[in-house]
């Protein structure tokens, strides 16, 4: 008795949502009153566009796709504990690229994929894309295939509002935080500051709070999304010192995923999809969208 | 390997951190855990119930929660322990981080010292304490001449167990700040996706070693005080 | 025979402990039972009794190794203290040796024999090693010396506590059934020991089944049975003419062989 009314609401619910979806696409607005992402046009018979024996017919005609992302990046790819699913300017390409095939947000799969997993993932075929703040270099392209990059940005220092660090030359010997084995606390070890790796920058962030370290150092995008959090008592500072190309991982095991990903990618820029999902993410933080990056060449 | 081998002083100075963190927490942990388990067996009643309850505690309390009480909720409330580092020890000056860090791998590590310690002198017969008394020994003198000297025969197996596993849990640290050698092998992994698995082996094995060392060291003095 | 025995000790009048109304209970197990009992200085008290019977704990309630709960012990004039350094400092009075001997088995006999003056006493290394050297010799163990007591006989190895025992300078010696630990052909070696002792003077409380030790060196002896002193007198009194039943249903027992 409960269950068929449970279902019947759930038919119900179901209806009025792809009423109300394709009322919004009609007018052509972009307006989210959720404010949970920029909307994604799905493509329509998407599985006819690609030839038989891609990865991408495959992934069309079932309707589904398995996507790894980050977790605790807020603004990049965050997923709180009350949250359904991660939000951030990564799940948002995760959802541009699987409207292109057809699939629709709700049939991604999220998967937290921590800085470790990303190639182990790509590999076992556990996930079909990576877009977990993954930056591109030439030893990740060795095991896996990266494509991109669809955002570039360059790491920063955030210090408390009272602190005498003014740029990434006033580190040295200076204690920095940032997650354990990350790139940006290699850089900064090079710049002479004493690495202090926590498992999240949300510790790093308390640290910095507290005084127990003199600075945190990741992303720029990130670093903004904490400074806004709390205005009063911290400081982003200083001239990104690092490039960061972060790109979309797929197996080598399917080389023609690159070209899909790269025209999709494309397209998003032209359309304006990509400054919709920008805006709604790491653009919450008062930055403006920066210019399209180029894209890297597929290789095979 | 070459990403380790042509990085071998950061590999070698990540475990010398490692190494470091042992002995400085297996040292504390030793003198501390040796003194609960002394007023666990002692004549006063009241401390015999604190030390149990401090046993009880942090051996009950998953390393990472001790961790993250001394590494990141006691600085929170303005204990941080940075007066540490105006000490200065050879030229050198030792860091809120590592002393912090030390800190924890003790409170966790002492409850389980306590509890080998408190077995080796249960396994010294009771009337070798009796006589030690009747001739009119302290309970501090009881404990130093007859009953310690001869738990530590009884010690040295679960107490080998005890530090191997210290030795081990000062991985957790290189999520709180410390670049020993598990931070070092996740820094190396970033960086060097195509080798994960000779980055992995290669820390695997430098654990392994440090470990053999311990143990082979533990049979040793085991032979030695056999024939005495 | 027996009064030669005693008479050379020379019982004093001066009372050395005294047990008044002494109760004890290990859980619901009434084990000492309103005990009364004093010992004067050079006295030689032997307690028999059958197992069980408490003998043992009325022993080891006298330097504190057992508590009571209820009545009063007094040592040399001064009620029992609590656990510390005051009992510490009481129970270096008080020898003890007992039926497993209990030697430190970690250190040598001469080890164990000036581990307390050194440490309790604060005498010299020297000093004590050479006393201790003497004790060893009068109870026959000289040569073992720096032997440890795992490589000892049982009879050597409890010649040693006795030495270990005197190097304090006891005022009072407690013998906690000495000998029932021991093959039978060592026995005598103790037991010899023992007499001598007596003979010189020392104040002993002795738990023993060695009805012969009891004849020959006892000023008084103590029947015991379900916690509670039966009955006591002198050594001729007591063993050829019991008063109670108990007691003599005990020697008819021990002594029918």
């Amino acid at each position: 008795m409960r269950l068929i009314r449970r279902t019947k609401a759930a038919a119900a619910a179901v209806v009025l949502a792809s009423a109300l979806g394709s009322t919004l696409a009609a007018c052509g607005s972009a307006g989210d009153d959720s404010g949970k992402g920029a909307d994604v046009d799905v493509a329509e018979n998407a599985a006819d566009q690609f030839d038989d024996g891609t990865r991408m017919k495959e992934l069309a005609e079932a309707g589904a796709i398995k996507i790894g992302v980050k977790f605790d990046q807020p603004g990049i790819g965050f997923k709180g504990a009350a949250d359904d699913e991660p939000q951030g300017f990564d799940p948002e390409m995760g959802k541009i690229l699987a409207a292109s095939l057809g699939i629709e947000p709700g049939d991604i799969t999220w998967t937290e994929t921590i800085s470790d997993n990303r190639e182990p993932f790509l590999q076992s075929g556990e996930v079909d894309l990576v877009i977990a703040s993954y930056s591109i270099t030439d030893e990740r392209r060795k095991v896996v295939g990266q494509a991109g990059p669809y955002y570039v940005t360059g790491q920063q220092i955030l210090v408390r509002s009272d602190s005498d660090i003014e740029s990434v030359d006033d580190i040295k010997g200076q204690e920095v935080c940032s997650v354990t084995g990350s790139t940006s606390l290699d850089n900064v070890k090079a710049k002479g500051a004493k690495p202090r790796g926590f498992d999240t920058y949300s510790e790093c962030v308390d640290q910095v709070l507290d005084g127990t370290v003199d600075a945190m150092t990741t992303d720029g995008a990130i670093l903004l999304g904490y400074a806004a959090q709390h205005p009063d008592e911290l400081k982003v500072v200083g001239d990104p010192f690092s490039e960061e190309r972060y790109g979309v991982g797929y197996s080598k095991d399917h080389p023609e995923m690159c070209e899909w990903i790269n025209d999709t990618l494309t397209q998003s820029f032209e359309d304006g999809t990509w400054e919709d999902a920008f805006d709604a993410t790491l653009g919450k933080s008062g930055v403006d969208a920066p210019e399209q990056p180029t894209l890297d060449p597929c290789q095979d | 390997m070459e990403a380790v081998f042509s990085d071998f002083g950061e590999y070698a100075k990540a475990f010398g951190l490692t190494c470091g963190l042992f002995l400085v927490a297996g040292l504390g942990s030793l003198v501390w855990g040796t003194f609960l388990a002394a007023l666990r067996v002692g004549p006063v009643a009241v401390m015999r119930k604190a030390s149990a309850a401090y046993v009880g505690v942090f051996r009950n309390t998953p390393l990472l929660v001790v961790f993250i009480f001394v590494a990141v909720a006691l600085p929170k409330i303005g204990y941080s322990f940075t007066f540490i580092e105006n000490v200065d020890v050879g030229g050198h000056h030792v860091s809120g981080y590592f002393f912090r860090a030390c800190v924890a791998l003790t409170l966790y590590t002492s409850a389980f010292v306590c509890e080998a310690v408190r077995s080796g002198i249960n396994a010294v017969p009771l009337g070798q304490a009796e006589a030690a008394r009747s001739i009119g020994l302290t309970f501090t003198q009881t404990m130093q001449e007859v009953v310690l000297p001869q738990a530590v025969r009884a010690v040295v197996p679960p107490l080998t167990s005890v530090l191997v596993a210290l030795l081990k849990n000062t991985s957790v640290a290189a999520a709180f700040g410390i670049a020993e050698a598990t931070a070092q092998m996740k820094s190396m992994n970033n960086d060097h996706a195509d080798q994960r698995i000779q980055i992995f082996l290669l820390f695997a094995v430098g654990y392994i070693v440090l470990v053999e060392v311990l143990t082979f060291s533990s049979y040793a003095l085991e032979r030695r005080w056999r024939v005495a | 025979m027996t009064a030669a025995g005693s008479s050379a000790s020379g019982t004093g009048t001066e009372v050395i402990v005294a047990l008044e109304s002494v109760d004890k209970w290990f859980g619901d197990l009434h084990v000492l039972r309103g005990i009364d009992l004093s010992v004067r200085r050079g006295e030689v008290v032997v307690v028999i009794g059958p197992s069980g019977s408490g003998k043992s704990t009325l022993c080891r309630t006298i330097n504190r190794l057992e508590t009571i709960d209820r009545g009063s012990i007094v040592l040399e004039g001064q009620p029992l203290p609590q656990e510390g350094k005051a009992l510490a400092r009481l129970r270096a009075d008080v020898g003890m040796v007992f039926q497993s001997f209990n030697l430190f088995a970690h250190k040598t006999v001469l080890e164990n024999v000036t581990l307390g003056p050194i440490k309790v006493r604060g005498t010299s290394r020297v000093e004590a090693e050479e006393r201790a050297r003497a004790l060893l010799e009068r109870v026959g163990v000289a040569e073992q010396a720096q032997k440890y007591p795992a490589q000892l006989s049982g009879g050597q190895q409890q010649r040693v506590a006795i030495a270990r025992a005197l190097a304090m300078d006891p005022a009072l010696m407690l013998f906690d059934e000495p000998t029932s630990a021991l093959d039978p052909e060592m026995i005598k070696e103790v037991l010899d020991v023992m007499v001598d002792l007596a003979r010189g003077g020392m104040t002993m409380v002795v738990v023993t089944h060695e009805m012969g030790f009891a004849r020959t060196a006892a000023d008084r002896v103590i029947f015991m049975a379900d916690g509670a002193i039966v009955e006591e007198g002198s050594p001729d009194e007591f063993f050829s003419n019991p008063r109670s039943e108990r007691a003599q249903d005990f020697l008819s027992k021990v002594l029918s062989h």
